[in-house]
């Protein structure tokens, strides 16, 4: 049997996604550093990302409402290795930490950096709040992490 | 529904990278393998289902390049694509189109060959406006759920190194199995190598190249085709909100594998799983994973899964043997897994498990987990 033969390929490609209604009213208000949610108005969930319909009630959602840029850490982990960053195809530093944020106002909760790396200091029902950066751009990452509140 | 059962499995030898073989070539070895176990011949096959993750080979329509290979040309053919319940889900097609009485024969094929694309890629094109700036991949999703599991229930990081170290004990009888490790020690798995706090390398599962077939046959076929047809009890699945921020903590309460392991069991009249269940062939992607699906799936009450695993419950020689197979934490191509999930617990009704064959299996467990978006839940048992 004859030694095995493969094709190598690389490529470089560009997309461009169209933002829902309620995605693109959240992504304005981030670059005022202002975060909304959408609240269901049969259950009272009130959704971050914003979307259109209600997954536990099928209700349309349309009932906006303030969220501080402050809240919980429900959930945290510090990564170890290297993680490829989709939105540049590089490879993103590590050790980072990375949590699950229930901001104050909201339901559901929110995936995001922290600026913490050491597990000693973390834990679940810390107060942590966004660090913003300076020029904001209208995505979620105009938030750069989130700060563990003393 | 109609009575449907497995009739035959096959499976390829699954590896890091197995170069000798294309993807279409592991497709063919599997749905060879599986029509030389339900001794029948391509021309009884009726419809195909195949199963695959494309995104993470980066070749579009797999089920044109390899449907051939699996002997679909000129028949019915779909892809099932729902991350890592692609192959259960295709298995619950498939089991759905016999069902309905269309049609009398379905091979399910699942498939993946990690080894020639970008797996880390695929699992980061998720919703662009939310998710993408903010992924952590597989392993950071995981780590996250398991801090609030681990603060929850008080599960150890030594509990879950006892499934690692089990899930790889197994597999070393498993000829087909990727990761053999006979005489790994709990010691070993808390000494690997830290991927995301608290997860190690030895709690996850690797990335694999194989394929796995399975052939479903209608009632009456099936009683020709094998003397103990894996009749299919129930089959179901469930789908989740799409984004991991709305699942309240996920591991604690996993609602989309609790709710389909509900219905499951009550189509198969089930009322204690661990008693009335002989074998489970659970899709356990990361160890404390195995132990959150022990509560969800009503092994024990919540909090108990960690007595499980110390008390060698769902050791080959326990109550409950969960993944004689080694599972997904030693065998993981991802399309192909929810299909070996099921073919392994079919061949223990068969009786055909070689070394890995539990004693007297009459009534066997199969899921699927995709993500934290999907859960299935399939009962087989050695009557209709």
């Amino acid at each position: 049997m004859s030694a095995p033969v493969h094709v190598a390929l690389e490529m470089d490609q560009s997309w461009r996604y169209a933002a829902p209604a309620a995605m693109a009213r959240f992504c304005a208000g981030l670059k005022e550093r202002r975060i909304e949610a959408l609240r269901c108005g049969g259950c009272g969930r009130r959704y971050l990302p914003p979307r259109p319909v209600c997954g536990n009630c099928h209700l349309p959602l349309a009932d906006w409402v303030p969220v501080a840029d402050e809240g919980r850490l429900e959930a945290w982990t510090v990564v170890h290795v290297p993680i490829l960053d989709p939105r540049t195809g590089r490879m993103r530093e590590a050790p980072y930490g990375m949590g699950l944020v229930r901001l104050d106002g909201a339901d559901t909760t929110l995936n995001h950096f922290l600026a913490q790396s050491d597990p000693a200091r973390l834990a679940i029902g810390q107060r942590v709040r966004a660090v913003w950066r300076e020029q904001l751009a209208g995505a979620i990452d105009d938030i750069r992490h989130f700060e563990v509140l003393a | 529904m109609n009575p449907v059962a497995i009739v035959g499995t096959g499976q390829t030898r699954h590896a890091r990278a197995r170069d000798d073989a294309s993807q279409a070539e592991l497709v063919r070895e599997a749905a060879a393998r599986a029509l030389e176990d339900a001794a029948i011949e391509p021309r009884d096959i009726d419809a195909v289902v195949i199963a695959n993750m494309e995104l993470f080979e980066g070749r579009a329509w797999p089920e044109l390049w390899v449907g051939e290979a699996a002997f679909a040309a000129g028949k019915p053919c779909v892809k099932v694509a729902t991350g890592g319940t692609s192959g259960t889900s295709g298995c619950i097609a498939g089991i759905h189109q016999v069902a309905s009485g269309l049609f009398d024969i379905v091979l399910v094929v699942g498939f993946e060959k990690h080894s020639e694309g970008h797996t880390q890629t695929g699992m980061t094109l998720t919703d662009p406006y939310w998710d993408r700036a903010v992924a952590s991949g597989a392993v950071g999703n995981f780590a996250l759920s398991v801090s609030q599991y681990m603060a929850e229930r008080g599960t150890t990081e030594r509990q879950a190194a006892q499934v690692a170290v089990k899930a790889r004990r197994n597999a070393a009888r498993n000829p087909y199995a990727h990761l053999q490790m006979p005489a790994l020690t709990v010691e070993e798995v808390l000494a690997s190598k830290p991927l995301a706090h608290p997860l190690r390398m030895l709690d996850m599962c690797p990335q694999s190249d194989g394929a796995c077939a399975i052939v479903v046959a209608s009632g009456t076929r099936a009683r020709k085709l094998n003397p103990r047809p894996a009749w299919v009890r129930a089959a179901a699945t469930r789908h989740e909100q799409p984004f991991i921020g709305d699942i309240e903590r996920r591991l604690a309460t996993m609602r989309t594998l609790r709710e389909a392991a509900r219905e499951a069991y009550a189509g198969a009249g089930i009322g204690n799983p661990l008693k009335e269940l002989d074998v489970a062939e659970i899709y356990e992607p990361v160890s404390y994973a195995e132990l959150a699906w022990y509560e969800a799936l009503g092994f024990c009450e919540e909090g108990q899964a960690g007595r499980l695993i110390e008390e060698g419950v769902t050791e080959m020689g326990g109550e409950l043997p969960v993944n004689p197979s080694g599972g997904v934490l030693s065998t993981n191509p991802v399309g192909a897994s929810g299909v070996i999930r099921v073919a392994e617990a079919a061949l223990q009704i068969h009786g055909r498990g070689g070394e890995r064959q539990v004693d007297g299996v009459r009534t066997a467990l199969a899921t699927g987990y995709g993500v934290y978006a999907w859960a299935d839940a399939i009962v087989l048992a050695d009557r209709p």
